[in-house]
């Protein structure tokens, strides 16, 4: 059995083929089961995101597989081949899998570690396993890249500390109030940048979000999209006195925060902390407001140097995190391999349980006079011994290094015991011909 | 008998500190296992020293810190586990360690008083050392609060910044902590002027209760640090002193607690040494 992978990510193709082979904004578990109808695509998973259309496939037949899995990218997307097959990367067993659990890792990622893409892996498997197209093989590689993203975020620092400005602006709001629940937020001056800030405020449940802007429309525009409210100059200074929060963005070339301002309202709210996120430039706070014994003063070059070392700290956990994607890898295979032995495993034990029994059958008659209990340990015994010589060999072969090792030692083993397990041993025969992947797995 | 303790109260140290540098989940499942099963032997101990002289074993110096640091390890295995905040182990974990080796290198000898078989010590007893328990876990979120205050303020985010929970959960349990303490200090303060106003019409022979009074040391400390408390209970309701100036007040109470706590109680004697 071959694991064979197809896609498409950002590093090989640009944006626009990327949407014209896009499945996720159509319905991926259709998508799965239309490949699946293929015979030498039964096993197959479809994961796509907005970085990436992937299509993975565990065949018998691996040129027969991709020939089958591009056919259907062609055809599905309605696209001729030599508009994106030059943008198309291939990739075969172990490599396929380290690619998987890179991508389940977040180091495929434009933004190295981003949570999400764990989760939109988890989803592809869990459409292609609904509709019964994974097996075996894909289900214990799935799983794994489960295992290898889970390891990547809880022993490395990979997915730790924000990478954009709104974002650590938000996570350093959370290290000053913990939940953002029911905080009361002000927002001065609708821009872009303001405008991203209170939708991650939003989505951390904060209370009212309070917007003021030069112009009453762009204030409106943004209070309907974070849910908040537009209020004049006035109301947003007054609500100094009880915010939590207060994102500045506005165009002013002066300071529109002055010391005295903040002072007035920290009056009234004693020592409950206010955080200032200035966003502005030039600034729109008075730098020395940041001197307030309660205020937290943040301007845009304060959280640009977070970003930037959030950034460099992630860089310098890929290598951690490779070294676990590698280690992982190596588990995998030996499991895989270890596949590549059961038919000869299968074959030692039966061969071993017929002679078992052709020597109780043959003392029969000597053994009639015993009572049904002391048969029944008789029969007992003599397996629990042709267990006990098997479990070392067994293990032995199953741990085996190499490919070359194994179909040494399973020939050699086959010969040995005349068995009839005498295939090539990376080929594992289809035990059940004309069963679907699906059906054979064990409930 | 009190090493036993001593001995996984430091490996958990050990374990608290590997856990606050590198975040792993097992390594802070396996600090927190071992505070308990220190926590455990402790109890044990505890428990035999009880049976032995028949009464909690309090009245000894050394004793009565052993007990002061089982009640905060179960404190603090308490706060641990409510919160799911392990960070503020490595902090309380050496304070356990140093405490406990008091009675490990002095085990002394329990004092046998009959004032002290009256139920009233018992409550004048414990309430303090429970108080003095709160106090310690107080004073070291305290710490905690300005070490990561200062981080945040000074825009330099580094080591404490990811690794303790935000200034407002600090804080929380702080003011929780010093309020439960204050509550137990008045309790334990008191009861023990009741009592001993009692005691004294009744036993007219006994030096130690005669001397009671403001002017000796040990009361005299513990009332300055009943006044402390009282005052950071008293500003944070009424003049909003929450945050750091709360936190320099917990850290500078507690500072006094161990002042009349430790050097008070082995090198001057005052009515409260008995023989």
């Amino acid at each position: 059995m071959h694991l064979i992978l197809l896609g498409v990510s950002h590093k090989t193709a640009p944006v626009d083929l990327r949407e014209r082979l896009d499945f996720s904004s159509r319905d991926l578990g259709a998508a799965v089961e239309v490949l699946a109808t293929r015979p030498s695509t039964a096993e197959s998973v479809v994961l796509s995101t907005c970085n990436r259309s992937e299509i993975y496939v565990a065949s018998d037949d691996p040129f027969r597989a991709r020939e089958d899995v591009t056919a259907f990218l062609s055809e599905y997307h309605g696209l001729e081949l030599d508009v994106f097959m030059p943008h198309v990367f291939a990739h075969s067993d172990e490599a396929a899998a380290r690619h998987l659990f890179r991508v389940a890792a977040g180091l495929d990622s434009i933004i190295v570690g981003e949570p999400q893409i764990l989760g939109q892996v988890k989803d592809a498997f869990q459409k292609a396993s609904e509709r019964r197209c994974t097996g075996p093989i894909l289900t214990k590689l799935f799983h794994w890249s489960f295992g290898v993203g889970k390891r990547v975020r809880s022993e490395t620092a990979l997915g730790e500390g924000a990478v954009s400005i709104s974002f650590a602006a938000v996570a350093l709001a959370r290290k000053i109030f913990g939940r953002l629940d029911g905080r009361r937020v002000v927002v001065i001056g609708a821009g872009e940048i303001s405008t991203l800030t209170a939708e991650h405020l939003r989505a951390q449940g904060v209370g009212e979000i309070l917007i003021t802007s030069r112009t009453a429309t762009s204030a409106d525009v943004l209070a309907s999209a974070v849910n908040g409210r537009a209020v004049w100059w006035n109301e947003a200074i007054a609500a100094l006195a009880t915010a939590d929060i207060v994102v500045t963005a506005t165009g002013s070339q002066r300071p529109i925060l002055t010391r005295a301002q903040v002072e007035a309202a920290a009056g009234r709210r004693r020592l409950d902390p206010l955080f200032l996120i200035d966003l502005a430039v030039p600034r729109d706070v008075d730098p020395t407001v940041g001197d307030l014994e309660q205020v937290f003063l943040y301007n845009i070059d304060d959280l640009q140097s977070i970003v930037q070392e959030n950034l460099s700290r992630r860089a310098a956990e890929i290598q951690h995190a490779e070294a676990i994607v590698s280690e992982e890898l190596v588990k995998f295979a030996s499991w895989q391999r270890s596949r590549g032995v059961v038919p000869t495993v299968v074959a030692l034990r039966q061969r071993f349980d017929a002679i078992r029994r052709g020597e109780m059958k043959r003392l029969d008659s000597k053994l009639s006079g015993l009572s049904p209990e002391a048969l029944a340990k008789v029969d007992e015994v003599t397996r629990l011994i042709v267990e006990k010589l098997l479990l070392d060999p067994t293990e032995q072969l199953k741990a085996l290094p190499d490919e070359e090792t194994q179909v040494a030692y399973t020939e050699a083993v086959n010969r040995l015991f005349r068995l009839r397990a005498n295939e090539s041993t990376s080929e594992v025969p289809d035990p059940s011909p004309g069963i679907r992947p699906a059906d054979r797995r064990r409930p | 008998m009190s090493l036993i303790p001593l001995i996984l109260y430091a490996a958990a140290g050990v374990v608290y500190a590997v856990h606050f540098v590198r975040r792993q989940p097992g390594v802070g499942r396996a600090a927190t296992t071992l505070l308990l099963l220190g926590a455990l032997s402790h109890t044990f101990v505890i428990g035999m020293q009880t049976m032995e002289v028949r009464h909690v074993p309090i009245a000894n110096m050394s004793r009565a810190v052993s007990s002061f640091v089982w009640m905060l390890a179960l404190s603090y295995l308490y706060l641990e586990l409510t919160t799911d905040e392990r960070a503020m182990g490595v902090f309380i974990l050496p304070l356990l360690v140093g405490l406990q080796a008091i009675p490990v290198l002095n085990p002394g000898v329990e004092t046998k008083d009959p004032l002290f078989d009256s139920p009233w010590f018992w409550v004048h007893v414990t309430s303090l050392l429970f108080a003095y328990a709160s106090f310690a876990l107080a004073a070291m979120l305290g710490l905690t609060y300005m070490l990561q205050f200062k981080e945040i303020k000074k825009k330099q985010l580094g080591y404490f910044y990811t690794r303790l929970p935000s200034l407002h959960i600090l804080d929380a349990m702080n003011s929780r902590a010093v309020v439960i303490g204050w509550v137990f200090l008045t309790i334990g303060v008191v009861v023990g002027v009741v009592w001993a106003s009692q005691a004294r019409a009744l036993n007219p022979g006994n030096a130690n209760l005669q001397e009671m009074s403001l002017n000796d040391p040990k009361i005299f400390i513990a009332l300055v640090s009943w006044m402390v408390y009282s005052f950071e209970v008293f500003a944070r309701r009424t003049l909003g002193w929450t945050g750091r100036r709360s936190a320099w007040l917990s850290t500078l109470g507690f500072a006094i607690v161990l002042l009349n706590f430790l050097p008070v109680n082995y090198f001057v004697t005052t009515s409260h040494t008995f023989q």
